[in-house]
């Protein structure tokens, strides 16, 4: 390195006007430092390249072996594996990992912290998104919210009128943020959850509310009920509604008409349109998306 | 890719006569390990991220009234099959982009599930990472300074220059370097844990975006962090053809010294201890 420039090349962290000061504050914290020179006897080089490199290859080996067991049946399939590569072993594994993230999802939720609220001038159009065919709307004249596994033990039915007579009716402009990535900003209105909670208890035991929808279509337009579990934790935060009204009307039969959940701290999945019951369980019940491979508690 | 070593190796020969070899420890032991265990995490998350996107696209137009197609990397695909030889007769143009480069289409539960697994080990590989360059010492090599901006430029030039320079038969000399890395490497090199870090957060600030709304509200709004967190994808892959070419370019000891953690090229840190 015959015409190594000296002044300009900071990177050694040897400040010239700092050299004569002191020995111990030549190089700067942050300087960058030579690389530490160690000798070492060829066979010893030699052994431990060769034991490192039988490890390097050895683990590239577990990694894909792996990643193959890991990948989704389809993709293996396009990849030229024709065999089932699906076992139990494999399923309980992923649904680990979707477990792990559902926990942090609720060591992360407060009932006290509230999600964001927004503008009217901010509504967002919300299409209907049933993922079956949507409901004829013959079942709405009829209709009535059942609730189960009460602390008085009775059964209650409740008709519209009641629920919007008894209840007071709060507002609020929300994102509704869907699985799938895309969200939407609408303004609902309707029951808190809370003070259904409140004028009707659930069972002492009860940790869980089944939250269904009878009315659910299949995309051929089978009946195919919808059924959900919301821990009441969750059921009891302020801005979890039971939602009446969107936009300032009445609630469509595209939205779930005559009232549907609405809970802003869980994925869109979870906002159960056209709910006729509401179930409190001290077991996790059941849950839709849950059986078809997604996560259970989907707190966002 | 320091190729100033060769001029130097003629140093040692002022050493003392000893028995053993010299070599220098260039990479900390979970340096390494973090290396090749964040390529596989890597691709994990890349291949499930865009299987992810494929439910709902960052990139829609209004839907072609032909095919009622409204995603733009579904058009590439549609694109390619119409002009790429060899591939007129494919199925489903539609999807081609997402079976060639992701898990495949259709398949959102399955992708969100490895996207969590990758996500959680790419924070934990990412943590041995940092930690294997403060035990190792190797984060000083990659903090920026105020020289590299021209420094940089020297060594686009070099690269620009290079093929050229070889097909004309030309000397064309390296710029000379005495830190572990040039200024181009460098910003690469911090370029991408950077990326890293900024993936993670727009990570979470999509995936908890009530609980975390502060953090989604840092990258501008939910649908804001989206769009970043798929831009960030590209900072990968745009790092990594290069760093893979050049890799290579440089030599054996390059890629050894990856795996096994030592380099030969001494020279640096003689003319560095001279100095001192």
């Amino acid at each position: 390195m015959n015409n190594e420039g000296k002044g300009d090349i900071p990177s050694t962290g040897v400040e010239p006007e700092v050299k004569s000061v002191s020995v111990k504050k030549r190089q700067s914290f942050f300087g960058e430092r030579p690389l530490p020179a160690i000798e070492k006897a060829p066979r010893v080089l030699r052994y431990r390249s060769r034991r490192d490199f039988l490890v390097f290859g050895a683990s590239t080996l577990a990694a894909l072996a792996g990643a193959g067991y890991l990948l989704p049946q389809d993709t293996l399939t396009r990849l030229g594996v024709l065999q089932n590569m699906n076992s139990p072993a494999k399923e309980w594994f992923l649904n680990k990992a979707l477990r792990i993230d559902d926990d942090v999802a609720e060591a992360l939720y407060s009932v006290n912290r509230r999600v964001p609220t927004y503008t009217k001038s901010q509504i967002t159009p919300l299409k209907n998104n049933y993922n079956g065919a949507t409901p004829d709307p013959g079942y709405i004249p009829a209709w009535k919210l059942t609730l189960d596994g009460l602390a008085s033990g009775l059964n209650i039915s409740l008709d519209i009128r009641n629920l919007l007579t008894r209840f007071s009716v709060h507002e609020q402009i929300t994102r509704l943020v869907c699985v799938e990535g895309w969200s939407a900003i609408a303004w609902w209105a309707g029951l808190r959850f809370d003070d259904l909670l409140r004028a009707y208890p659930p069972m002492s035991q009860a940790k869980w509310a089944r939250v269904e929808s009878s009315v659910n279509l299949d995309a051929s337009g089978n009946s195919d009920p919808y059924f959900m579990s919301l821990d009441l934790a969750t059921a009891s935060h302020p801005q979890t509604l039971l939602a009446t009204h969107f936009n300032g009307q009445p609630l469509t039969v595209d939205h779930g008409a005559p009232l549907r959940l609405l809970v802003p701290v869980k994925l869109g999945l979870k906002n159960v349109k056209a709910v006729t019951k509401l179930t409190y369980v001290a077991e996790e019940p059941r849950d839709y998306w849950a059986e078809r491979g997604y996560s259970r508690y989907d707190g966002i | 890719m320091n190729h100033s070593t060769s001029a130097c190796k003629t140093s040692t020969s002022t050493l003392p006569e000893q028995p053993g070899v010299l070599v220098v420890r260039k990479h900390h032991f979970l340096v390494r390990w973090s290396h090749w265990l964040n390529v596989a995490i890597l691709l994990g998350l890349i291949l499930s991220g865009i299987s992810i996107y494929w439910a709902s696209p960052v990139y829609q137009h209004k839907p072609d009234p032909n095919t009622g197609n409204f995603d733009v990397a579904a058009d590439i695909g549609i694109w390619i099959c119409a002009h790429v030889p060899g591939q007129h007769h494919y199925s489903s143009p539609s999807d081609w982009i997402y079976n060639h480069v992701s898990l495949g289409p259709g398949m959102l539960a399955l992708a969100l599930r490895l996207h969590w697994l990758c996500a959680y080990l790419f924070m934990l590989n990412g943590m041995v990472y940092v930690a294997g360059l403060v035990r190792g010492g190797g984060w000083r090599s990659l903090l920026p300074r105020w020289t590299d901006l021209l420094d940089a430029l020297k060594m686009f030039r070099y690269y620009v220059g290079f093929p050229f320079a070889k097909l004309a038969r030309r000397q064309w000399l390296h710029p000379r370097f005495n830190t572990k890395y040039n200024a181009l490497q460098r910003a690469a090199y911090f370029s991408v844990p950077v990326a890293g870090f900024l993936s993670v957060a727009t990570g979470w600030a999509i995936h908890k975006p009530m609980q975390l709304h502060w953090l989604a509200a840092l990258f501008g709004g939910y649908n804001a962090a989206r769009v970043w967190h798929f831009w960030l994808m590209w900072v990968y892959i745009l790092f990594v053809v290069p760093h893979v070419i050049l890799v290579f370019a440089d030599g054996w000891d390059t890629s050894r010294s990856m795996i096994v953690g030592w380099s030969a090229r001494v020279g640096r840190s003689e003319v560095v201890g001279n100095e001192q």
